[in-house]
């Protein structure tokens, strides 16, 4: 059975591609996310096998819904792998990322291959 | 015999030089005042019965010869605005002199009647403020470079502060390129829907990427103030672009709300998206510090305006700036952060004054922007909003090129030497 990603970004076109590549192995379902506000309803009504998070979102930061999905018994579980594109090491560590706890952060551009093997090790094929 | 003595009287009691030469007798001097003594520092009794080449050097001698015989040709009064003669002593002097030809009925003597006004003074004043001009206009070059080094200066600040967010907004096109690479590498299949959506979004990242890019090199461009008829709109839309990334991290939105058919106003575009990006950043600054995540927001507003109703609205000074009829186009950035403190409201703009922690500003944003409207022909203001929380910053710009302006300025440098072209531009500056 395929492994259910929730990708929450706020950038479609990246989020779009991402999911052609993940499912075109048909090991993945993924469900996209484009309004960060939205991702925790989202995560709730999908139930992922893991997500993957944005850190500079309008309207609500990556650090912000990590703690919201923290926050949540039914949530906290699911393994989140930040995904982000700021160039600057400070900006990750004093910011939202240090402060959620994320199990990872990969950077942008995404290396795929890097991304699959991550995503093996946190939400493994049953 | 008595009334001889009368006019020998007036004579050497005249403010002038006077002297009289024979035409008819090579020229020898017959009459020489006491004014014409002091001024070439010869007594009348070794001058009279001598001509200019007993008294003069040859090349003085040659000149003044030439005068004359040029006079007695044309048989009437000549003008000499300006002549030099230099002195036993090595002394300079400068005259006006009006030459007239004389038949002496009398004798029969044609003579050639000279009349001297000592200038020497008023050329050597002249030339004073002629030094004194150019000393002004190279200092005012000077003024004009250091202000063009201080605007780029600061701009290179702003430039490091963007640059991050920049890079942010360059490397998300780059990651969905990336991603398309990737895809594709994977093996073309002939009828895979995806391959036209993927190469579609791949050409929009380039296509993205390079706008942002170039936005940022025209952004950093160290050039002469150059002004071009702009769209403002065109000009808020680059700006939003460099200052995407702020905006998104500081969570505050903008609303963009613009006049429909404003007219061109005349900007240096690099020049001017370093005033708004100045403004918006303090906005985002101001709106930050206030927390209220929901609300955070910023406005920008444009309207178009005849003077009239600017002078209604905001007073009479800008009757300085402005000329009665003139439109203007109005641009206000609006936040709802902060505001401005009482104690600080006369300081805004003065130079290094800033209310930001150490690193985060060196304290000449604002006085920059303003120098930079300025030199566009209009004003920058800075106040709290009347009825609401929050500032509102606030640019008139001019829709015409002020000509006027610059033409009183070249007209007064132009005493001395004209004025070298100056690569500041700065032909428009008006203080």
């Amino acid at each position: 059975m395929a492994r259910k990603i929730l990708l929450v970004d706020d950038e479609a076109g990246f989020t779009e591609l991402l999911k052609m590549n993940l499912e075109r192995s048909g090991a993945f379902e993924v469900r996209i996310e484009n309004d960060s506000t939205k991702a925790v309803a989202a995560a709730r009504e999908f139930s992922p096998d893991a997500i993957l998070l944005d850190v500079v979102m309008p309207g609500m930061d990556g650090g912000d819904v990590q703690a919201q999905l923290q926050a949540n018994p039914l949530l906290a579980r699911i393994p989140v792998v930040m995904l982000t594109a700021l160039v600057d090491s400070t900006e990750l560590s004093e910011g939202a990322v240090a402060q959620a706890g994320t199990q990872m952060v990969l950077p942008k551009p995404v290396n795929l291959p890097l991304l699959l093997r991550v995503l093996d090790e946190i939400a493994p094929a049953a | 015999m008595e009334k001889l003595s009368i006019v020998e009287s007036v004579l050497d009691n005249l403010p002038v030089a006077v002297f009289a030469k024979d035409a008819t007798n090579d020229f020898r001097f017959i009459l020489w005042n006491k004014k014409q003594e002091e001024v070439t520092t010869i007594r009348a009794e070794k001058a009279v019965g001598k001509n200019d080449y007993d008294l003069f050097s040859q090349e003085s001698a040659d000149y003044f010869r030439s005068v004359d015989k040029a006079v007695i040709k044309r048989g009437s009064l000549m003008k000499v605005p300006e002549e030099i003669i230099e002195t036993k002593n090595g002394r300079e002097v400068h005259l006006r002199t009006v030459k007239i030809p004389v038949h002496d009925e009398e004798t029969g003597r044609l003579l050639v009647v000279g009349i001297s006004e000592d200038i020497t003074e008023q050329v050597k004043s002249r030339e004073q403020l002629e030094r004194l001009n150019r000393h002004l206009v190279q200092a005012n070059q000077e003024l004009q470079y250091t202000q063009m080094q201080l605007i780029q200066a600061e701009k290179l600040e702003s430039i490091g502060r963007l640059a991050a967010g920049v890079a942010h907004e360059v490397k998300n096109p780059l990651a969905l390129l990336l991603l398309g690479v990737d895809y594709l590498s994977q093996g073309i299949v002939p009828d895979d829907p995806n391959l036209e959506k993927i190469l579609q979004q791949m050409r929009g990242a380039v296509e993205r990427a390079d706008r942002i890019v170039r936005g940022l090199v025209d952004f950093s461009s160290q050039r002469s103030l150059s002004r071009e008829p702009t769209q403002l709109s065109r000009v808020v839309d680059e700006v939003l672009l460099l200052v995407k990334h702020e905006l998104t991290r500081s969570n505050t939105k903008v609303n963009v709300r613009m006049e429909k058919d404003l007219p061109h106003v005349f900007l240096d575009m690099s020049k001017f998206e370093q005033v708004l990006i100045n403004l918006i950043i303090n906005a985002v600054h101001a709106v930050h510090a206030m927390g209220g995540v929901e609300s955070r927001l910023i406005k920008i507003r444009a309207r178009s305006e005849s003077l009239e109703e600017v002078v209604k609205n905001q007073g009479a000074r800008k009757r300085e700036v402005f000329r009665s009829g003139d439109r203007v186009v109005i641009l206000e950035i609006i936040d709802n952060g902060h505001g401005i403190a009482p104690a600080d409201v006369n300081r805004l703009f003065d130079p290094f004054f800033t209310t930001k922690a150490t690193g985060v500003g060196t304290g000449l944003g604002l006085s920059v922007a303003r120098r930079i409207v300025e030199l566009h022909g209009g004003e920058l203001t800075l106040e709290n909003r009347s009825k609401e929380p929050g500032a509102v910053a606030r640019l008139i710009l001019p829709t015409k090129l002020e000509t006027s302006k610059v033409r009183t300025l070249t007209g007064r440098v132009k005493v001395g030497s004209p004025p070298k072209e100056i690569d500041t531009g700065a032909t428009e500056l008006t203080s």
